[in-house]
């Protein structure tokens, strides 16, 4: 592993199950960005490894496509590495049954971002005996 | 803010939380460290013997080296946190945090913490993942405020 290759930083695309965008539009996007960037197609959308700035302002117009459906998060390997590709170890990638797992809400995530609504944060708080007394009372009438 | 998350490569959460325009500190960000230095050479490995001596901090000699390990890699993650979101009863085996002792120790350490604190259960319904969506929302925004006002 280079220094060079150290100060990169991998992130991965996720498209949800609604969105409104293709994974291999989402590629043709990436690469229509014009960043010094390494892309990869991937089944769930894409990884892109690069300079930190870089890849951040990648992501940001990347989300900005399809922005409740789009979910982005980091990667420690990069792209291709021998230790986790799937093509020279075979099997599924440490981290894909995780992935998948969470790919059956993110459906429901999009939806929450999409209609979000108001929520207390307070747990609720057991009442007192007194109050439940009157209550029981008011009940037995 | 700094936010850690707990389970620490949750997609769902890291999103949320850099959606909002904070930092999530997450697992990923320890791992690359370690699998992209150009001292360690020694793939699959990217733990080395000083990890479990590390985790020391962490937890005590007789504890396992496993979760020694592990929480040399969690525990800088819980010293720079900020705030904390936890999402208790994950699949098991939820990517590479299968350790429940791990798990229960590094839960432990972000509650002693006394930094904002929001516990969740992993949602399993759509109405589920839309309360929890909303609560993580509104304890973020809630940050955001708290950040505002101590300037």
């Amino acid at each position: 592993m280079s220094l060079e290759e150290s100060s990169k930083v991998t992130r991965m695309i996720i498209l949800g199950p609604a969105a409104n965008i293709s994974q291999p539009e989402l590629i043709r996007k990436l690469h229509m960005m014009e960043l010094p960037l390494t892309i990869k197609s991937t089944c769930y959308g894409a990884v892109v490894n690069g300079e930190e700035s870089v890849v951040n302002k990648a992501v940001e117009q990347a989300r900005n496509l399809d922005y409740c459906n789009i979910f982005t998060k980091d990667r420690g390997f990069p792209p291709g590495d021998p230790r986790r590709c799937r093509a020279k170890r075979g099997g599924a990638r440490e981290g894909f049954h995780q992935l998948e797992k969470e790919f059956e809400l993110l459906g429901f995530v999009s939806e929450a971002l999409e209609h979000p609504k108001k929520v207390s944060l307070k747990k609720p708080t057991k009442i007192s005996v007194d109050t439940f007394k009157e209550i029981a009372k008011e009940c037995e009438k | 803010m700094k936010i850690a998350i707990f389970p620490p490569n949750s997609l769902i959460l890291a999103d949320l939380v850099e959606r909002r325009g904070h930092e999530a500190l997450v697992l990923q960000k320890e791992i690359r460290k370690r699998v992209t230095d150009v001292e360690i050479d020694s793939p699959p490995l990217n733990i080395t013997a000083e990890e479990p001596i590390k985790g020391l901090k962490y937890a005590a000699i007789e504890v396992p080296s496993g979760v020694r390990g592990r929480m040399a890699i969690f525990g800088p993650l819980i010293d720079a946190a900020e705030a904390a979101i936890i999402m208790e009863d994950a699949p098991f085996g939820f990517g590479c945090i299968g350790c429940a002792r791990t798990n229960e120790l590094s839960m432990f350490c972000l509650r002693k913490r006394g930094i904002p604190l929001l516990e969740l259960h992993y949602p399993t319904t759509r109405e589920e993942t839309m309360e929890v969506v909303n609560k993580i929302n509104t304890f973020l925004d809630g940050l955001n405020k708290e950040g505002e006002s101590n300037g």
